[in-house]
């Protein structure tokens, strides 16, 4: 048999197209992989972390356990989709297989089998394969069905804002929508014309075949596998260019990031491969405090990835953003949203005069001396209490400090890197750790979260171990060298995004609270906090606008009734601040207050 | 009978509106937060640009008060008004043919601006404070050494989006020129720098009072906000400032900053204004119907304002305003009542 039809055509030359795009793409970003990333796969190629990759791939990319932790029904959509899809061309293979032997069959005679083996074709028919491949068929066509669903009401699914899609979408999307009911009338129609006992396309051919007399059925016939092989060619050729890349880019990048190649302030060809990953599903659109609390719809992660992979990224949309962390936090194909949306910015920075940076030489405005440095960072100078607090518990413990910045330093550059001005973030680093080096200090703490992240990812401090206030006062008070008193009070904590979600610290300060009174929580808490607005890394919205994202904040913090709005960030401090005639202090002052005596 | 209008607010305001009601035939009632009438001028040491004692204007007002038996409550908080009354939070109602709302302004909490150390640092000091310590006539460091070097900062609290306070509070640049007026005269021996953005001397004699301050007392002007302050081992301020003009960073320790606190609407002003049916401005103080005709009437018939709870206003224009305010009220009860 030679397996082939003229409605093939579409399909074939849709396959062969879409083979070719995928692998130029691959190729294409891969060669052009800077040489420490190639070099990190060469070294990770044969390790454990090739099997976790595998495991993750079924896990994700098919099962999409991710989406099924945040809503079932969205979750049973991808998944019936995904692994419905796969297995149909699996289970496919098989079958013909078992009826053809290990001969080399062309795709379409796979793909097309009903059509080239209809079951009279067949002499030892085993019906098992039959029902189970109508069973996959119906599977699929119930995500099909959810995805329309979806549409109407994507509430329902666990999302208030679905995606606004580009034409490549909207056209890949028909076509998918298409393909499996194209499916299920062609091999009905089979099924009417020669029989067959799956009880999908059996049953639906049986009643088409008393309903419809035969010269209607043949006439239809052909025209249904053409409609069925268009479908499938027309998405396989718009596939590449639309969100479905997902499909093929999603699983390499399972590889790299087990490979553990990342993406940095620079871009890079790794960031192709996180970009096209983006399915655009949406789930982070509803977390966005722009889209809620300002109503812009057209900066969320889904559409800077959309814009920036079709080179059609604004300034407007890459730097508004707050960097808050909370698309992030629940993207399902975890990419770095954050990372990639700082290289955005980095493209269009000012390299600033060489001779700006003189002031830097020589200068050291540090004073005391210890192994524990303390730095406070630019915004604790605009709230002053958090030294005072610092330095009075410093003093408690006995505790010999090194004071980085205490009569004004060199800002750690992370609202720099923000910007994209990573050159210029650059000579801030260097000069910092020139500084904490050259003062041998081991332990660094911070009072500014902004400055943490910064320390944490962007330094290379190897043999200092950098803390926020909040885990060295923890530590203090674990191990005893300082004795708070248990009070009355009681405080509603507000995790900045920089701590929490960008620094992972959320059992720590609420350790400390509870050490010094009553913890209560907002209705937002730990990585589902929201952000106070005021965020350095937003250069778009304006104060009124930050105003507003931090008064539905502060109001749920008002909602708990505490004494008193507890932080650990200068910054949120400040947006706290002005949005409450609540009473609002940082982690540090509490702490000062019930030192015992 | 007389007919009978609530004023909520015993200031200069709710005072003036008093008096000019009462010799108008009209029953005035005061009904006051505090324990005594006087609002935010009372403690005040001298009042721009004259130098006149503020006590030489508070005074007299809260004593014809007194002699006009002009029917005033203490202690008593107004959580709702109408034009036909006010609720006290006692409960009590004041029945009324119209209301007068003199409620006043809030000063800017300086604790709000973390960074210029109010509270945390002995020797900042806010306008108020040094006022009242010049009332007191002791105005010392907290040591209770004499000043050499003071700083005094404009806008604190005014012009500043940062803590939601867009508005000019009108009254703080003359203020400062001012205080750093009497300060020289108390220390002749001291520098003493004013630090702004704008100087807004648009009052009669301001601009006079400016050179003066300048030519005559070697007052120095700095046009640049400070940007933070920080306390030395020996009590100093070290202030960080951009000069502007020059362009420059600067660092300066002083012995004294004080903080021109601007005002604020009142907090309360919002749940008012929705139990009433009145509107806001966008910076909180209560909406007029407009700035010209109707700049003491509100949106509702019946109800009225006097002073500085429409917006920042000096005494004088308090003063000048709460005449209208009656002439307004009295005009709106003779023609809804005596027809």
């Amino acid at each position: 048999m030679t397996f082939f039809a003229p409605f093939t055509i579409p399909f074939i030359v849709g396959t062969i197209f879409l083979f070719v795009a995928v692998a130029t793409k691959w190729i294409l970003w891969i060669a052009r992989l800077p040489k420490v990333d190639r070099r990190l796969i060469a070294h990770n190629f044969f390790s454990l972390g090739t099997l976790a990759a595998i495991w993750e791939v079924v896990r994700e990319s098919l099962l999409h356990a991710k989406i099924f932790r945040r809503n079932p029904l969205l979750g049973f959509m991808h998944m019936s989709l995904a692994f419905g899809w796969f297995l149909l061309i699996v289970v496919g293979w098989i079958e013909t297989i078992v009826y053809l032997g290990f001969e080399m069959i062309p795709l379409q005679g796979h793909v097309f089998f009903k059509y080239f083996m209809p079951l009279n074709g067949i002499e030892a028919h085993i019906p098992l394969f039959e029902q189970l491949m109508d069973a996959l068929l119906l599977l699929v066509l119930t995500g099909v069905a959810l995805a329309w669903f979806k549409r109407i009401a994507s509430k329902a699914m666990g999302m208030r804002r679905a995606t606004k899609h580009v034409l490549f979408d909207r056209i890949a999307l028909s076509a998918l929508w298409f393909i499996f009911p194209a499916r299920l009338v062609a091999e009905s129609l089979t099924a009417a014309l020669y029989g067959g006992n799956g009880f999908l396309t059996g049953t639906l051919g049986g009643f088409i075949g008393e309903l419809l007399p035969t010269e209607v059925l043949t006439t239809l016939y052909e025209p249904a596998w053409w409609f069925y092989s268009s479908a499938l060619g027309l998405f396989f050729v718009a596939m590449p260019f639309s969100r479905y890349m997902h499909i093929f880019t999603e699983i390499p990048l399972i590889f790299l990031r087990r490979w553990r190649l990342r993406p940095t302030l620079e871009r890079k060809s790794y960031d192709n491969f996180e970009v096209e990953a983006c399915s655009r599903c949406g789930i982070c659109i509803d977390p966005c405090q722009l889209q809620e609390d300002l109503g812009i719809h057209d900066t969320q992660s889904v559409y800077f990835l959309r814009d920036r992979r079709y080179n059609m990224l604004s300034l407007k949309v890459a730097n508004n953003c707050l960097m808050c962390g909370r698309c992030e936090a629940v993207c399902p194909v975890g990419i770095n949203l954050t990372t990639l949306r700082i290289n955005s910015r980095a493209k269009r920075r000012n390299i600033p005069h060489e001779g700006r940076y003189r002031y830097l030489t020589s200068l050291d405005r540090s004073s005391g001396e210890g192994k524990v440095g303390y730095f406070a960072g630019c915004m604790s100078s605009l709230t002053p209490a958090v030294q005072h607090s610092m330095e009075r518990i410093f003093e408690a413990v006995g505790e010999a400090v090194w004071y980085a910045d205490k009569d004004g330093g060199v800002c750690c550059g992370r609202p720099l890197m923000l910007s994209g001005e990573t050159d210029a973030a650059r000579k801030m680093v260097a000069y910092n750790t020139d500084l904490f080096r050259r003062h041998e200090i081991t332990t660094l703490v911070t009072s500014c979260p902004i400055c943490l992240r910064s320390f944490r990812e962007n330094y290379h401090l190897d043999g200092i171990e950098v803390l926020h206030h909040s885990q060295y006062l923890d530590r203090l008070i674990a191990e005893g060298r300082l004795s708070v008193k248990q009070g009355e009070e009681s405080y509603s904590y507000h995790d900045p995004c920089e701590l929490g979600r960008g620094s992972e610290v959320y059992d720590e300060p609420r350790r400390v609270i509870e050490a010094v009174g009553e913890l209560r929580e907002p209705r937002h808490s730990r990585r589902d906090a929201l952000c106070c607005g005021s965020s350095l890394a937003n250069t778009v919205i304006g104060d009124e606008q930050q105003l507003r994202i931090a008064r539905r904040m502060t109001r749920e913090l008002e909602e708990t009734a505490a004494d008193a709005i507890v932080t650990a960030c200068p910054l949120c401090h400040k947006a706290i601040a002005r949005s409450t005639h609540h009473t609002v202090v940082d982690i540090a002052e509490v702490v000062a207050r019930n030192i015992a005596e | 009978m007389a007919h009978r209008v609530v004023i909520v607010g015993g200031g200069a305001a709710g005072m003036q509106t008093a008096l000019e009601l009462k010799s108008r035939g009209i029953e005035p009632v005061i009904v006051e937060r505090d324990i005594e009438l006087g609002g935010k001028a009372r403690g005040w040491y001298k009042l721009f640009p004259s130098f006149t004692p503020a006590g030489d204007v508070m005074r007299p007002l809260a004593e014809r008060v007194k002699r006009e038996r002009i029917r005033c409550f203490y202690g008593q908080e107004v959580t709702e008004f109408a034009p036909d009354g006010v609720i006290l939070r006692s409960g009590e109602r004041i029945p009324a043919d119209a209301v007068v709302v003199a409620t006043g302004f809030t000063l800017f909490d300086a604790h709000r601006k973390q960074e210029y150390g109010y509270g945390l640092y002995d020797n900042v000091l806010t306008s108020v404070d040094l006022e009242r310590m010049m009332n007191s006539g002791a105005v010392t460091l907290a040591d209770g050494s004499m000043p050499r070097r003071i700083a005094i900062l404009h806008c604190v609290g005014s012009r500043d989006e940062k803590v939601c306070q867009k508005h000019c509070s009108k009254v703080c640049c003359i203020t400062g020129v001012k205080q750093a007026i009497e300060l020289k005269q108390m220390f002749p021996e001291a520098d003493i720098f004013n630090f702004y953005m704008d100087i807004r001397m648009f009052g009669p004699g301001y601009e006079e009072l400016y050179r003066e301050a300048q030519e005559r007392h070697n007052i120095h002007f700095v046009r640049g906000r400070i940007s933070e302050a920080a306390e030395t081992i020996n009590k100093r301020i070290q202030i960080k400032a951009e000069d502007t003009l020059t362009g420059r960073p600067l660092r300066m320790t002083v012995d004294m900053l004080v903080l021109l606190v601007g005002m604020s609407a009142n907090y309360e002003n919002a749940e008012l204004a929705k139990r009433a049916g009145l509107e806001l401005s966008p910076n909180g103080f209560f909406r007029t119907v407009d700035s010209f005709l109707g700049a003491v009437r509100s949106q509702r018939e019946g109800i009225f304002f006097a002073g500085a709870a429409t917006a920042p206003k000096s005494l004088a224009d308090t003063l000048a305003e709460a005449s209208l305010t009656a002439s307004a009220v009295d005009e709106y009860l003779k023609n809804s009542f005596n027809k």
